[in-house]
């Protein structure tokens, strides 16, 4: 017996590639906290050192998606199958540092600002986008939870960062608390599913429910709600979404377009893939209720909106009925998780935008954003105003921005799957949606300046020509984009 | 071709956003010399537009292959008229716009957005981009009230965006439903108009299909009780927006229920004839008795708009050949008169700062030419014959008379009042004599005035006269559109209903 033999173990082949680019995340966040405390760099370097690790965590994604579409040297499921690698996750990961960078970007006056903390908040972001994007290419319950509570644990964080001001604490508590109950809801529901089928990972979870009749499926049908229950929290769907105007008002403004895109992202990743991979057996006993859900939210969540006088819980809101849209074009089943995923991404961008607007406004660590900052901000910041009025249009869906292909893609597989009653709600809900955003753009552009001031930083100007590119290009041409997305398909 | 037609405008919204701050001056001119391009195009267009059937100047390229989506742009003798008088319109509406002083760069932007996004309208063969443009119509229309309007602009504004976008909600769903059932009856999807043409809906559906398509466009034309957006948005645009509102945008929703309902559900339009006649006729004598008691000149103009739209609507129901012929050109000629009209209102309002026809009283000594054009414009919308609007009305009153004959007798009541809600104020604004003393100060048109106003009156003069011009090129496609009604439908055109020259020679001479 030779010494190879002797020591050789059944261990699991670890494929360090397949999660190069979380690692590079992670690792990178460790860097930039150890090179703070030694060398006290400038807080402009450490912006760059941020944007330069999400820049490297994206190249490994390319390269991973160039080895995965030729088929060469990667395992599609690493770490014993606890990670897949696969066109979702390839997906994924693209949105999640297309938001993370523009998220950086648009912090940086906040990065500014905050002084010795640069480094904490650029390595909690840094971390929640690590951990989004393991959720987004977990195979298996406890890694998909893990990435939830990475990614959410920085979040957390991050809405009370500014701990001077008063509703910093009160909604870092509230996301705390209510987000730790909903993390508790899901792990209950994955011991459920558990104990149903034996199984942890989707593949085995997919398998025995395809295998097997199950007389009493009760104990998996309640597991399975549970684990959409947890994850329509993050996602802001209603009935779950009472949380998000509170802590998107309270949390810093540089942060909340990149921690609110960032947890839905994440989010639909996971709920996307548990849904499509591990029961697309169940699909007759999930798609109504989910179908009840989208409707409620995308109701709720634009009549609330209208009658918010804050820019942000406006958008909270607003992002309430987005996640009712984004949902019914789950409701095919797998059919239509490319339509899904290009909605998320157009949308995600231009929710990092809309809170970039926000941030130079309101002032980037401020936690009020009246209506009335806005008045007339077309006669104060040109750019800013004309930019965010694309992007709003591209939020309410008007033809020829990408936010329209977008919600008739989903509406369309929705009706396709036979639930045209929530299309005729999403298309009712979507005028309702307009008024708001109309609102603001009258705001605006028809009211006369207010004299609150409002900076548009180089920073600020670029996520904005960034958001409106993807809103306006995608809206004319969306073939590259929606080709993209139509691989974006779990393995 | 076509493509440009709808790129020119776009390209030239880009070259005035180029302008610098300073130079705002060269907006205006440059604006109008930049629209004088596409109307170019389109004279080009109707010069060599062959008066057969089919489409023409077809283009067709895929779009998204996965929906069954393709860049599919033609035109045909129904819609060829809507596309040259849009790039008429547009010209007239900047040029016209002198008043408007502050954000000039922005209005000349909207305004050629708009005309790209309606020209797409008409052009579009596939129901997806059809949907494309006629939603996105409303984002700059939305903007012109909104900014340039008067006092309560901004309801109007959002009056106006959030009636016609609750009507294209549901056309969105019934487009959707449409490309879907293609797909479970051929296997893929498709939004091409000629390939949905070919769908079996069933009744039930059809039906639905129907009453969505038809409610979105009856918003936007408006029919009879949807019109309440249409006053408030007149009255609160300015009057470049105005003349674009009633001119063109009016007419996306009779040529939506022209198109769409009649070649895509000919069994349901049939059945549906006598709810859509009723709705047209109360529409045109309640918008004209209610014309007729408008203290302000410019809503007496908003609601004959009401009672006009009625006519064309009559008329494309009546299923007959002078019917739709007589809706298509009605289409052009309420366009060139309405716009005529609200032009020579936005004109003395410029001046007097008020449109309340009891603040007038003898301008004809004051200002004759102004006065003069007036009372041509009056008459044109009138329907005097020689003048364009007696051939559209006469047309579709002939028309309907043989398959409706009750309601083309009530509709000739509107012929009626319709003379006395114009004819009255004319004059109560122009005859007597002058009393208030601002009215005494008024300067006659200038010269640019007269070149607005100056080729609307031309054409109303040769539509008039001589008709053949746009009616032969209408002919064949509305013939050919009665022909798909009645080779799908038990429906017969009523025995002279299908004589149409007799009425060409009949009327308009």
């Amino acid at each position: 017996m030779t010494f190879a033999q002797a020591t050789m173990i059944d261990a699991p082949v670890v494929s360090w590639l397949g999660i190069a680019p979380e690692l590079v995340l992670g690792v990178g966040a460790a860097l930039v906290l150890l090179i703070e405390v030694q060398w006290k760099p400038s807080r402009t370097a450490l912006a760059w050192a941020g944007g330069v690790i999400v820049v490297v965590a994206a190249l490994f994604a390319v390269l991973l998606h160039v080895r995965l579409e030729s088929g060469t040297g990667i395992d599609p499921l690493p770490f014993a199958g606890m990670i897949v690698l696969d066109g979702f996750g390839v997906f994924a990961r693209y949105v999640l540092f297309a938001v993370a960078g523009l998220g950086l970007l648009a912090a940086g006056r906040m990065v500014q600002e905050i002084g010795t903390r640069a480094a904490e908040m650029i390595a909690l972001m840094l971390l929640a986008s690590a951990g989004f994007s393991l959720m987004a290419i977990s195979a298996h319950l406890m890694m998909t939870f893990l990435g939830l509570e990475i990614g959410s644990i920085s979040l957390y964080v991050l809405a009370g960062f500014i701990r001077e001001r008063g509703n910093a604490d009160e909604a870092a508590i509230k996301y705390f608390l209510l987000g730790s109950f909903a993390s508790a809801v899901f792990v209950y529901g994955a011991a459920l599913v558990f104990a149903g089928t034996g199984n942890f990972s989707l593949r085995g979870v997919h398998d025995y429910l395809d295998g097997v009749i199950v007389l009493q499926p009760g104990v998996i049908l309640l597991g399975l709600a549970l684990l959409v229950a947890g994850l329509t929290f993050k996602v802001t769907a209603a009935p779950f979404h009472n949380w998000a105007p509170d802590v998107y008002q309270g949390a810093p403004a540089g942060v909340v377009g990149f921690m609110a895109a960032i947890a839905k992202v994440g989010g639909f990743a996971g709920l996307v893939r548990i849904l499509v991979s591990a029961f697309p057996e169940l699909v007759d006993d999930w798609a109504p209720v989910v179908a009840a859900i989208a409707a409620v939210s995308m109701v709720v969540g634009s009549v609330l909106a209208i009658v918010q006088e804050d820019l942000r819980r406006l958008l909270a809101y607003s992002g309430v009925a987005h996640a009712g849209f984004i949902l019914t074009g789950v409701l095919s089943g797998g059919e239509g998780t490319a339509e899904v995923w290009f909605y998320l991404a157009i949308y995600t961008v231009q929710l990092v935008a809309a809170f970039a607007v926000v941030a130079a406004v309101s002032g980037p660590s401020g936690s009020r954003s009246p209506l009335a900052d806005y008045a007339g901000l077309v006669q104060r910041q040109p750019f800013l105003a004309a930019t965010f009025a694309v992007i709003l249009l591209g939020m309410g869906g008007i033809p020829l921005t990408s936010g329209f292909v977008a919600k008739f893609g989903v509406f369309s597989d929705a009706w396709a799957a036979g639930y045209e009653w929530v299309v005729i709600v999403g298309v009712l809900a979507s005028v309702v949606a307009f008024f708001l955003y109309l609102r603001v753009i009258i705001t605006m552009f028809m009211d006369d300046p207010a004299d609150a001031p409002a900076a548009a930083p180089p920073s600020i100007r670029w996520v904005m020509s960034l958001a409106v590119i993807v809103t306006l290009l995608f809206g004319v041409f969306p073939g590259p984009l929606l080709d993209l997305a139509g691989r974006a398909l779990p393995l | 071709m076509l493509t440009w037609l709808i790129l020119l405008p776009v390209l030239g919204a880009l070259v005035v956003l180029l302008v610098p701050r300073r130079r705002s001056e060269v907006i205006l001119p440059l604006g109008t010399a930049l629209s004088v391009l596409p109307l170019a195009l389109a004279g080009y267009v109707f010069a060599v537009f062959e008066p057969v059937a089919d489409y023409q100047f077809v283009e067709r390229a895929v779009w998204w292959e996965p929906w069954g989506i393709s860049w599919y742009l033609g035109l045909d003798g129904i819609s060829m008229p809507l596309v040259v008088l849009t790039t008429i319109l547009v010209p007239i509406s900047l040029a016209a716009s002198a008043s408007i002083t502050e954000r000039r760069k922005e209005f000349v932007v909207y305004t050629l957005i708009l005309e790209a996004a309606t020209l797409g309208v008409f052009m579009a063969l596939d129901l997806f981009f059809f949907f494309v443009f006629f939603e996105a119509v409303l984002v700059p229309m939305y903007f012109i009230i909104g900014i340039w309007g008067s006092e309560r602009r901004r309801y109007a504004a959002i009056k106006f965006f959030l009636y016609t976008a609750f009507g294209s909600a549901l056309l969105l769903a019934a487009i959707i439903a449409m490309a879907v059932l293609h797909a479970s009856q051929f296997g893929s999807p498709s939004f091409a108009l000629e390939d949905l043409m070919n769908l079996d809906f069933g009744p039930t559906a059809s039906v639905l299909l129907f009453c969505a398509l038809a409610l979105a466009f009856a918003i936007k034309v408006p029919v009879f009780p949807l019109h309440t957006w249409l006053p408030d948005a007149h009255v609160e645009a300015p009057t470049a927006g105005s003349v674009l509102l009633a001119g063109v945008m009016l007419k996306l929703g009779t040529y939506g229920l022209m198109r769409f309902n009649l070649s895509l559900f000919p069994q349901v339009a049939v059945d549906w004839v006598p709810v859509l006649a009723v709705l047209a006729v109360i529409g045109i004598i309640y918008g004209a008795v209610v014309a007729i008691v408008q203290p302000d000149l410019k809503k007496l103009i908003a609601y004959t708009s009401v009672s006009h739209l009625g006519f064309i609507v009559l008329g494309t129901f009546a299923l007959t050949s002078g019917g739709l012929q007589g809706a298509v050109i009605q289409n052009v000629n309420h366009g060139i008169t309405t716009g005529g009209l609200f032009l020579l209102v936005g004109m003395i309002y410029d001046r007097r700062h008020t449109k309340q026809i009891a603040e007038f009283g003898g301008l004809q000594k004051v200002m004759p030419l102004y006065a003069g054009f007036f009372l041509f414009m009056t008459f044109a919308s009138i329907g005097l014959p020689g003048l364009n609007g007696f051939v559209g009305e006469f047309l579709v009153l002939v028309g309907s008379f043989t398959s409706l004959p009750v309601f083309a007798a009530l509709a000739a009541v509107g012929v009626v009042l319709a003379a006395i809600y114009l004819l009255w104020a004319y004059e109560r604004v122009f005859t007597g004599v002058p009393e208030k003393e601002e009215n005494l100060a008024l300067s006659d048109l200038d010269a640019r005035e007269v070149g607005v106003l100056l080729p609307l009156a031309v054409l109303a003069l040769v539509l008039g006269l001589y008709p053949k011009v746009l009616l032969d090129k209408i002919e064949p496609s509305t013939e050919a559109l009665l022909d798909h009604v009645e080779a799908s439908t038990d429906y017969e055109v009523p025995a002279p209903g299908r004589v149409a020259d007799v009425f060409l020679t009949g009327g308009g001479r």
